[in-house]
């Protein structure tokens, strides 16, 4: 085990999978020379050669569009995105090619690429630049989403998104990157995808939170405790596959679920979760499943006003309490 | 859709409120925003406003009654809506006759009106048929389990909702269906088995009914006094624990089970606090000696911010720099203390007039919320009916309250002679947890170098 950030955890898989094969490189917006705008990416170009670590223009459609064409050639790209919003640029890239290729060609051709970058409040990077996009990549079969919360997980889920050989969208959050955690040192540590990790084992309701969530989702459980309100926390780790079973034992266990992400709360991934667990878990529940999510509101450019609009701790702890009826 | 009239939080510190009056009946229309009720707080009687337009559809908390905030006490709707599902109240049968209808609605077709007619309930439907009971289906599937009615199980959700922990706390009471022995603490198994008493006749209070040891305490209690009211056995009467005088008691015992309540007193020599008052009455002007103890305390409070100081919410320290004091009121039934805000800057004739005004709105109940904000020091001034000294009770959350006794001519040794000179008492209780003893006595000696040379004050 290491302590590292997140952003270096990141960092070490990039280099440790571009050592083991070298049909791995990465590609991105001022990757090489500067190591990325978050460090993900620093020193690989000294290691590997601008062949292997590519600066690209400004142009998310070219870029990923290069990216679907080198996998299809038998590349394994991993595609760096400044900002996870940009990838609306290039949406008929991802959601009509990469996301529909290997069905269309009857499952001959695969498409190993790994598209990441950071999502997110924590800057006051305003409207364009502070979004919570997964959804939309959860909508369009042929996509995987894998959204990490902590240093181990980013490193184990990177590893296995760079080694399947499927189109993958793996979001990380510009609020984590600093955050620190111990990450296996085996050069082959990988997490499988659609496996839930239990933050927090609790009796009397279950928080089912993503990304920056998962830490104020704890922070929460702690204050509840504090009132008897005994919380299970978990974190999905990828939205798809999304790891029902684990969700659905836990309400048959509690009763009560509340989710919160950090994407808008209107049509999110939470409504998807709250609709599963009535299907599978309906006799289970004493409260209906509760959602918390951003507000119906451009991110703003202030940081009280960004904070204001996503869920916070204190948000979370009054979402439980309403569900426990308390 | 019915709308929800609930017993609204009227204050940060209110918890309960007791309805005065409804200024409406059931059947009256009412505007959205005219006034629907009176309610009387802890501090306070306050007119509500009605939330929405529409005809009062229900009332289900009569005039009197003391009700939780938010608790939904009536609905407002479309006139003829029927709230029975959501009030639990049988369904009113039909007031007219079927063959009234289309004359007292001409408008309407007689479609319409047929359409309408099934939902009527049948005159012969059986007394007291309440309506449909809402049960989560987990609670459903608990009470199924440990084969418990439904129907015999009171709901404390949302609107009587039946939760899992009213199937377990029925389970618990029952004392039959549970496998096992009900859930209880350690010591509470001993204490029960001390007393001789059973357990799963126990109703719990802790999380899914898990008995505590308070609970046996209070259900010996229960058996020692028996369902006979005192009040016959005494032959007294019983009258209702209820708005102020419930808060007083609330609050008193709190005060003295959280505050670390310690006393100082000091003799005063208010020869000059006499002569100031003399000077400006001379003028025609008026002002009492409260007021100028209200001044002078303000101007030592100010010279002693750690005086000015409260335990917040959090436990942690606030230090104030407004200097407001409250001064108590005595009321018929109890006691109020209206608020002197920003006393330090204000005039010894402002004060007067200030607290004038506050004392006449507290005995007309016309005292408004702002009235009663802010306060961080109490005087309480019982000199007027001959106490040389008294203690107090500190007025949480506040942490010092000034006692002032009567000023009475006093003998006093001066430079080694023996001189009559009016002396008051002054008992400062303040909160050892935040004040130290010689911090307070700082304090105090202050007030006594103020009071017996009044030019300080300014």
């Amino acid at each position: 085990m290491s302590t590292k950030k997140y952003a270096v955890a990141i960092r070490d898989v990039l280099q440790q999978e571009m050592q083991r094969d070298e049909r791995v490189f990465v590609m991105g917006e001022d990757i090489a020379e500067q190591g990325g705008i978050f460090g993900c990416t620093r020193g690989l170009m000294e290691e590997f050669g601008k062949e292997r670590v590519r600066n690209t223009p400004i142009s998310e459609a070219g870029f990923i569009g290069a990216g679907v064409g080198a996998s299809l050639t038998g590349m394994r790209p991993v595609i760096e995105l400044m900002y996870m919003d940009f990838t609306y640029v290039a949406m008929d890239q991802i959601l009509n090619q990469a996301a529909k290729i290997r069905y269309m060609y009857g499952g001959k051709a695969t498409l190993p690429l790994v598209i990441r970058g950071q999502q997110g409040i924590g800057r006051g990077n305003a409207g364009t630049h502070s979004q919570s996009v997964e959804a939309f990549f959860t909508h369009i079969p042929g996509l995987k989403v894998a959204m990490p919360a902590t240093p181990a997980d980013a490193a184990g889920l990177l590893r296995t998104a760079i080694r399947d050989n499927n189109p993958i969208m793996f979001f990380e959050h510009k609020a984590l990157y600093a955050v620190s955690g111990e990450v296996p040192d085996d050069p082959d540590f990988s997490i499988p995808f659609g496996k839930a990790a239990i933050m927090r084992e609790g009796a009397d309701v279950t928080v089912i939170a993503t990304s920056l969530m998962v830490s104020r989702a704890l922070e929460a459980a702690e204050k509840l405790s504090g009132e008897g309100i005994d919380v299970e926390v978990i974190d999905p780790r990828t939205i798809l596959p999304m790891d029902m079973d684990t969700f659905v034992g836990s309400v048959k266990k509690t009763g009560r679920a509340l989710v919160v992400h950090e994407a808008h709360r209107t049509m999110g991934i939470g409504a998807e979760i709250a609709a599963e667990l009535t299907e599978k878990a309906f006799v289970y529940l004493d409260a209906p499943v509760a959602r918390l999510g951003a507000k119906a509101c451009t991110l703003p450019f202030s940081l009280v006003l960004e904070n204001a609009v996503v869920p916070g701790v204190d948000d979370i702890v009054e979402g439980v309490r309403k569900i426990c009826y308390r | 859709m019915a709308e929800k009239i609930i017993m609204p939080k009227q204050g940060l510190q209110m918890t309960e409120g007791t309805i005065i009056e409804w200024k409406k009946q059931v059947g009256d229309t009412v505007k959205e925003g005219e006034t629907l009720f009176e309610i009387e707080t802890d501090k306070l009687n306050i007119d509500i406003d009605a939330p929405a337009s529409g005809t009062l559809l229900a009332v289900l908390r009569k005039e009197g009654e003391t009700v939780p905030i938010t608790e939904i006490i009536g609905y407002i709707g479309e006139a003829g809506e029927d709230v029975s599902s959501l009030t639990g109240a049988p369904k009113n049968p039909p007031t007219e006759a079927p063959t009234e209808s289309p004359a007292e609605s001409p408008t309407e077709s007689p479609t319409e009106s047929m359409i309408e007619a099934p939902t009527e309930a049948p005159t012969e439907a059986p007394a007291g048929a309440s309506g449909r009971k809402f049960v989560t289906p987990r609670a459903r599937k608990t009470a199924e389990e440990k084969q418990l009615d439904l129907q015999k199980i009171t709901g404390t959700g949302p609107e009587g909702l039946v939760i899992e922990r009213d199937v377990l706390a029925a389970a618990v009471s029952a004392g039959s269906s549970a496998p096992g022995q009900p859930s209880a603490t350690p010591t509470a198994r001993k204490l029960a088995e001390r007393t001789g008493q059973d357990l799963a006749s126990i109703t719990g209070t802790g999380p899914r009914g898990k008995i505590y040891s308070a609970d046996i305490a209070a259900a010996a209690r229960q058996k020692t006094t028996g369902s006979y009211p005192e009040s016959a056995e005494y032959g007294a009467e019983e009258i209702p624990m209820r708005g102020m005088r419930k808060v007083i008691a609330e609050r008193m015992r709190s005060s003295l089970d959280e505050a670390a309540q310690a006393v100082h007193r000091m003799d005063i020599d208010m020869s000059e606090a006499v002569r100031l008052r003399a000077a400006f009455k001379a003028e025609g002007r008026a002002v009492s000696f409260n007021d100028i103890i209200v001044r002078a305390a303000a101007a030592a409070l100010k010279r002693h911010p750690r005086i000015n100081r409260q335990i917040g919410s959090n436990g942690n320290i606030l230090q104030f720099r407004d200097v407001n004091i409250g001064i108590a009121v005595a009321l018929d039934e109890g006691l109020i203390v209206p608020v002197i805000s920003h006393a330090d800057q204000r005039s010894l004739e402002d004060i007067h007039a200030e607290s004038k005004r506050l004392a006449a709105a507290a005995r007309s109940n016309t005292l408004q919320p702002e009235d009663l904000a802010g306060g961080r020091f109490t005087i309480s001034n019982l000199g007027m009916y001959g106490l040389d000294s008294f203690t107090a009770i500190i007025n949480r959350p506040e942490s010092c309250i000034l006692a002032v006794g009567s000023i009475t001519d006093r003998p006093v040794v001066i430079e080694k002679q023996l001189a009559v000179r009016p002396v008051c008492t002054l008992s400062l209780t303040y909160d050892h947890r935040l004040i130290d003893g010689a911090p307070a006595a700082e304090f105090l000696q202050t007030l006594r170098g103020i009071l017996q040379n009044p030019l300080l004050m300014i």
